[in-house]
């Protein structure tokens, strides 16, 4: 309860989490927010914003404001879906890696820097090019199959400073098993490291889903922010000048990630109060470090 | 040497890893494996060509195992296969030549994105605190949570078709032959600076913030605190000193960016329709053309391992208690 108190008193984290609130609450009431279908022609081809169409149109006549709100939940589900996926594995692999040792370690760290290895984007190409037309779903599942990696390094690592801790050895002497020692000793004391690297994985989860609809991998009845740039980049809507096509779901998209990326720095400022002064520079780097936040 | 030995036994094991995960994709699907990856050669190819594909990646008469072997002799020859739409190109040359421009492209931004980041942290640790420091992470939060795709969109947008500063596509004006004249190279660059522009700008602030903490982390060590009581001079302890040892995990944070290097270069160069293997294998996701596609993992795995690799070897030189280990 405190957390959330401390939370509510930074501002980057009144910043970020007032702006993803927004977006998921224009995502939940879209219908009342637009009158025009997303999927419906309901206006002249490429006409540019106006008082009836806000955003103006596509060049199918579909009205890109309803496309954009009813799309945010698309980009949502995708992001915190997949973000939690590639959370819970990290987290357990982390955390199992870490306190077991021994050949256990070594198998899970062995495959973490396979996986690490591997460019993630072109092998995210391969599986979804495969497997044709991905659902929003589908490319879910694909990119929390894929990119659980650095989460595991990460906890991993942590993992191994707490486990030489004096609780941890007492609880170990007092003789609880080694799966009580990892759920409820060592995971309460990572939670700002699972909290930074879910929503360092949303963001992810989020560009990467995008990426794929872009690059024409996605399936294209879908209304979501990666199919609008696809759809607009197939339109050459910038050669026509049709520009609000195109930076209606790059500005969306810009604004997702801002404010995710200032709720996960005040989440490292208020876990590591000696931060504060440059925590949120400190927090940055964990994320950049992470490959997370851009592709 | 038992250091290099071990990376280059790892990066092999990975090398194969994306080989394998190549040879069973298409085996996993639903269906006719060979129906799912020349489904649309069918019609272009004559039977005898076909076949000869199929044999690259491994559709033999045999079990398993021995399938998987052929096509791991197929990869480890260098043999991608041909692509299906420009059917008698082989994927390895239609590739080499696009990987020349991306090289160029990755290689430039990431060398100009490492420096200025590495200038602009060095500063801003030194003037930590200040009004620089702050600018330099403000800079930071912006770049760090828009993505390439964006960022390259607009910069086309704005500079492209609004201005008109800059060409709209190609890495060179087509109408010139290529040469090493000026004419040509001067053409090259201009060509590409929107998209090393959008790369850079993606890629400078991670840099700057991993160089200035790398810095703060170390101001506190004994070696720094004697070479003030020397009386060296600030710029003197900051920049041999500090900036020196600060540099060691700068340059292994470059190896774990060259993924997200690799992979922003794919988006830039399909927004800026660079003919570089980003824009290659756009190509290659319209027609379906699955050879490529697979290809494409290969080469950029193998450029991810290369790239890692000389990071070890600067690693070695940078850092010689590895020489004894």
């Amino acid at each position: 309860m405190t957390l959330l108190k401390q939370l509510m008193s930074n501002r980057k984290a009144v910043v970020g989490l007032t702006l993803l609130i927004l977006i998921i609450l224009v995502a939940i009431f879209a219908p009342v927010l637009t009158e025009y279908s997303p999927v419906k022609r309901v206006g002249r081809p490429h006409q540019p914003p106006s008082w009836d169409h806000w955003l103006g149109t596509t060049r199918l006549g579909h009205d890109v404001f309803s496309r954009l709100v009813y799309g945010a939940r698309v980009s949502l589900a995708v992001g915190f879906g997949a973000g939690l996926m590639i959370t819970v594995v990290g987290t357990v692999l982390g955390i199992i890696a870490g306190y077991r040792g021994g050949v256990v370690d070594e198998v899970i760290n062995f495959f973490t820097n396979m996986v690490l290895v591997v460019p993630n984007l072109p092998l995210l190409l391969v599986l979804a090019a495969f497997i044709g037309q991905a659902s929003p779903l589908v490319i879910a599942i694909i990119l929390g199959a894929t990119s659980w990696a650095w989460g595991v390094r990460v906890t991993r690592a942590e993992t191994l400073s707490i486990r030489q801790r004096d609780y941890i050895k007492s609880a170990e002497m007092l003789g609880e098993p080694a799966w009580r020692i990892m759920a409820f000793e060592i995971f309460p004391n990572l939670l700002s490291i699972v909290g930074i690297n879910l929503i360092g994985s949303v963001i992810f989860a989020v560009i990467a889903e995008a990426t794929l609809e872009f690059l024409g991998l996605g399936d294209p009845n879908t209304v979501s922010w990666g199919i609008m740039l696809f759809n607009a980049q197939n339109a050459s809507a910038l050669s026509v000048g049709a520009w609000w096509d195109l930076l209606s779901p790059c500005l969306a998209l810009a604004l997702l990630g801002l404010s995710l990326a200032l709720l996960n720095f005040a989440i490292d400022e208020v876990a590591n109060p000696r931060l504060r002064t440059g925590g949120m520079l400190k927090s940055w780097t964990r994320m950049v470090r992470l490959g997370e936040g851009k592709l | 040497m038992t250091f290099l030995l071990r990376r280059i036994a790892f990066y092999l094991a990975a090398f194969i890893t994306a080989a394998t995960i190549n040879f069973f994709l298409p085996r996993l699907m639903p269906g006719d494996p060979i129906e799912i990856m020349f489904a649309s050669a069918g019609s272009e190819l004559s039977l005898e060509n076909l076949n000869a594909l199929k044999l690259t990646f491994g559709f033999i008469d045999a079990p398993l195992h021995e399938q998987y072997l052929a096509y791991l002799k197929s990869v480890f020859t260098g043999d991608l296969g041909r692509s299906i739409k420009y059917f008698p190109l082989p994927v390895s040359e239609l590739l080499g030549r696009a990987l020349v421009w991306t090289l160029g492209l990755v290689g430039t931004a990431t060398i100009v994105s490492f420096s200025l980041g590495t200038i602009l942290g060095i500063m801003a640790a030194w003037r930590r605190g200040k009004l620089f420091d702050s600018v330099v992470s403000l800079i930071a939060i912006f770049s760090s949570s828009v993505p390439a795709i964006v960022v390259s969109l607009i910069l086309l947008f704005v500079f492209g078709y609004t201005l008109r500063w800059f060409p709209n596509g190609y890495a060179a004006d087509p109408l010139l032959d290529p040469g090493l004249n000026w004419t040509y190279v001067s053409s090259v660059i201009y060509h590409g600076t929107l998209p090393m522009l959008t790369l850079v700008l993606v890629l400078t602030g991670g840099f700057a913030v991993t160089m200035r903490n790398n810095m703060i982390n170390l101001l506190g060590e004994d070696y720094i605190v004697m070479g003030r009581a020397k009386g060296l001079s600030d710029s003197h302890v900051m920049l041999w000193y500090a900036a020196r040892n600060a540099l060691l995990p700068t340059v292994s944070s470059l190896a774990i960016a060259m993924g997200t290097v690799l992979g922003g270069s794919l988006i830039v160069e399909v927004v800026f329709n660079y003919p570089g293997l980003g824009n290659t294998l756009y190509q290659a996701i319209l027609a379906r053309d699955y050879p490529v596609i697979q290809g494409q993992l290969l080469i950029m795995t193998g450029a991810m391992l290369i790239s890692n690799f000389v990071v070890d070897l600067s690693y070695l030189l940078l850092d010689p208690r590895l020489k004894k280990a």
